[in-house]
């Protein structure tokens, strides 16, 4: 293959992965950001969300982004419940909060392990076939994601900025006490917080549910990259998660494809060290 | 009056439990992967086992030296982990008191349990490919199932010879098993007169092939082999590969995931595929057994099921004919001996001497199948002479 050709080739896979990887991250962000809470049951909404598109278009046949809206909803308000039956005591306690976030993780996985068996199963594709743009090729069924990603962000983006939901959530992030002082309902702000964060890790993963397949497990392998683009780009930063997504999707597909596999997963975890070093709040996260 | 008819109640009763006391049980181990990407083979394998215990025991169990037992299958999971296996492995064999494992899948996990096992005398039918898991130190370990090492090379001399392949492309999963299909497989493309141009190593979870990929055919490969991968994990890389545009041969030397790739990757990117297969559905033995499963389970089974059905099948008539079922050296020698013993696959023997320095290898039949329309066609026959 011409070497300027694979260049292209690895540049788009990249920046498909790292919208993908950003999907995964923004909402645990949003979370981080609200809650201070490091929530290590994302991985499992992600895989919720997964298995509620997969049942919602294999059993029900509802068509396919009518389930992932469905799913948001549902995964919205199972994130309330869990986080005013499980959560609340932590609100201000990082560590209990995250140990609590682990032993949710658990109980979900195995829950749904116990509940669907441990086959992947696999989705029908949304779409078939490849763009050709030039002489790169991109697969549609993730050129589909990409684009639906991006709906989802700007919307994320117009309900924060211009929504009074959304500016008190951004209240709350910035200052708690303060925000409070003006009113704003810590009691509702939380829960909504984080429904929405987990709502989005469910519609990462009712995306991402035809591309790759449906188990228990998915939910695993994601919330590391997740983890990685949220540290990278500053725990609470939106726009850190976008531009560390990127890169780490980017970094990666050029590293997988110049040179090897595991020399790709060592250079990701170098530079998650490096920054960690160098920057410890991120790229665009505030000093803490 | 009362008293009588409470006495006679009670003997009754008393009679009852002893002589259900007087049954046994067979406890057979499933050290089986049944999450995560190698699930489907371990769940065929405990399915097998399974399905040969029914079988002993709807005869009212299995009677060995004058006693009846009745079979109970004991499944564990492993993740396909070693140390995993190793955990579960100490709890069969000291808690649960094993001495027949089937089982594991994987060919770390069998290489991790054997100090268990073969201190402890535990007859363990494996489905780990690596050669180093069958030898003459290691007398109670067995392998059902043919492994890359005995179909790699007829299979590909054939599919070499009649398209014309020179170029191909792999990737692996990093360990144990990935390894050593790497090395077997580079040698037999080299042997059959093509090359393994470019492989790749990658994290046994992974999911995102595509940079992966796009590495192989930027080397203009003829064919991508799928060898060693998981069905799951096979089923992805062909649905990839042919995303990314890759229009050559997909092939599949060995590890039977056809119905698992067609799930995953769906019918119309399966279509073409070159598939090893172990099992001639036309087979009556096969037949009845393919529906016996489908019966119990409802689900397509694993190619390797069958190899676990005859294998724990040919465990209960090493017993029988060792005339015990706690005297695992006396039931191991029995078992050696065992020869053209009928079952699922057909005739099977025990070979792999000049391979392992042990005949503890079952020696089937294989296949060389082509996938249309979501059904594999045999198109060759093979034995480890060779195929056609």
């Amino acid at each position: 293959m011409d070497f300027l050709l694979l260049l292209g080739q690895a540049l788009v896979n990249g920046v498909v992965v790292g919208m993908l990887y950003l999907l995964m991250a923004v909402g645990f962000t949003l979370v981080f950001g609200v809650m201070r809470v490091v929530n290590f049951a994302h991985a499992e909404f992600y895989m919720l969300g997964a298995f509620g598109t997969y049942l919602l278009v294999t059993q029900w046949q509802v068509p396919f982004l009518a389930s992932v809206l469905v799913t948001f909803a549902l995964a919205l308000c199972l994130g309330w419940v869990v986080e005013w039956l499980v959560l609340k005591p932590f609100r201000h306690d990082e560590l209990n909060g995250m140990i609590a976030t682990i032993g949710l993780a658990m109980i979900l996985q195995n829950g749904a392990l116990m509940i669907f068996g441990p086959d992947p199963q696999s989705m029908p594709a949304v779409v078939r076939g490849v763009t050709f743009v030039g002489d790169l090729v991109i697969p549609n069924s993730r050129l589909y994601v990409v684009m639906f990603s991006l709906a989802v962000l700007a919307a994320l983006w117009v309900f924060l900025r211009h929504s009074r939901t959304g500016r008190s959530i951004r209240a709350v992030v910035e200052d708690l006490e303060v925000a409070s002082a003006y009113g704003i309902r810590a009691r509702l702000v939380y829960p909504l917080g984080f429904g929405i964060g987990v709502g989005l890790a469910a519609i990462a993963g009712g995306l991402m549910a035809p591309l790759f397949s449906v188990s228990p497990f998915i939910g695993t392998a994601p919330m590391l990259k997740a983890f990685i683009v949220v540290i990278v780009g500053g725990l609470g930063s939106i726009p850190g998660a976008a531009l560390a997504g990127l890169l780490l999707g980017i970094a990666e597909s050029f590293a997988g494809t110049f040179l090897s596999s595991s020399t790709a997963e060592i250079l990701i975890f170098a530079l998650v060290i490096a920054m960690l070093v160098v920057r410890p709040s991120g790229l665009l996260g505030r000093p803490d | 009056m009362k008293i009588r008819l409470l006495a006679a109640g009670l003997c009754l009763g008393l009679a009852a439990t002893t002589s259900h006391a007087q049954q046994e049980t067979l406890k057979i181990g499933a050290l089986v992967t049944l999450s995560g990407a190698g699930a489907a083979w371990g769940q065929g394998m405990q399915h097998a086992a399974e399905l040969a215990a029914d079988d002993v025991n709807a005869e009212g169990g299995l009677e060995v030296g004058g006693k009846r037992y009745k079979v109970e299958v004991i499944p564990y999971d492993d993740k396909y982990q070693a140390n995993e296996a190793v955990t579960v492995a100490n709890r069969l064999v000291f808690e649960d008191k094993v001495k027949y494992i089937i089982g594991p899948v994987g060919s770390a996990p069998v290489l991790a349990i054997q100090p268990i096992t073969e201190k402890n005398g535990v007859i363990v039918m494996t489905l780990g490919f690596t050669p180093k898991a069958l030898g003459p130190d290691k007398p109670y370990t067995f392998r059902p199932n043919v492994t890359t090492a005995e179909v790699s090379q007829p299979q590909i001399d054939w599919v070499v010879a009649t398209r014309g392949i020179k170029k191909v492309g792999a990737l692996f999963p990093n360990d144990e098993t990935g390894q050593a299909i790497a090395r077997d497989l580079k040698e037999a493309y080299g042997k059959a007169g093509a090359e393994l141009a470019a492989t790749e190593f990658f994290e046994r979870d992974r999911v995102d092939f595509v940079p992966l990929l796009t590495r192989i055919m930027a080397r203009r490969v003829d064919a991508i082999e799928l060898d060693g991968n998981s069905p799951a994990t096979a089923g992805l890389l062909v649905k990839q590969a042919r995303e990314l545009g890759f229009d050559g041969a997909i092939i599949r030397t060995g590890g039977p995931a056809t119905q698992d790739i067609i799930n995953v990757a769906g019918k119309d990117a399966a279509e073409g595929l070159l598939v090893h297969t172990p099992i001639d559905p036309s087979l009556p033995s096969t037949a009845a057994y393919i529906e016996k499963y489908d019966k119990k389970y409802k689900r397509a089974m694993n190619g390797f099921s069958p190899s676990f059905y005859d294998a724990t099948h040919l465990l209960f008539e090493a017993m029988r004919r060792a005339g015990t079922v706690e005297d695992t050296d006396r039931v191991r020698q029995e078992l050696e001996k065992i020869s053209g013993f009928k079952g699922a696959l057909g005739e099977v023997s025990w070979t792999g001497k000049d391979r392992y320095g042990t005949d503890h290898q079952l020696d089937a039949p294989f296949y060389v199948a082509e996938v249309k329309d979501g059904k594999e066609v045999i198109r060759a026959r093979c034995t480890s002479a060779g195929c056609k």
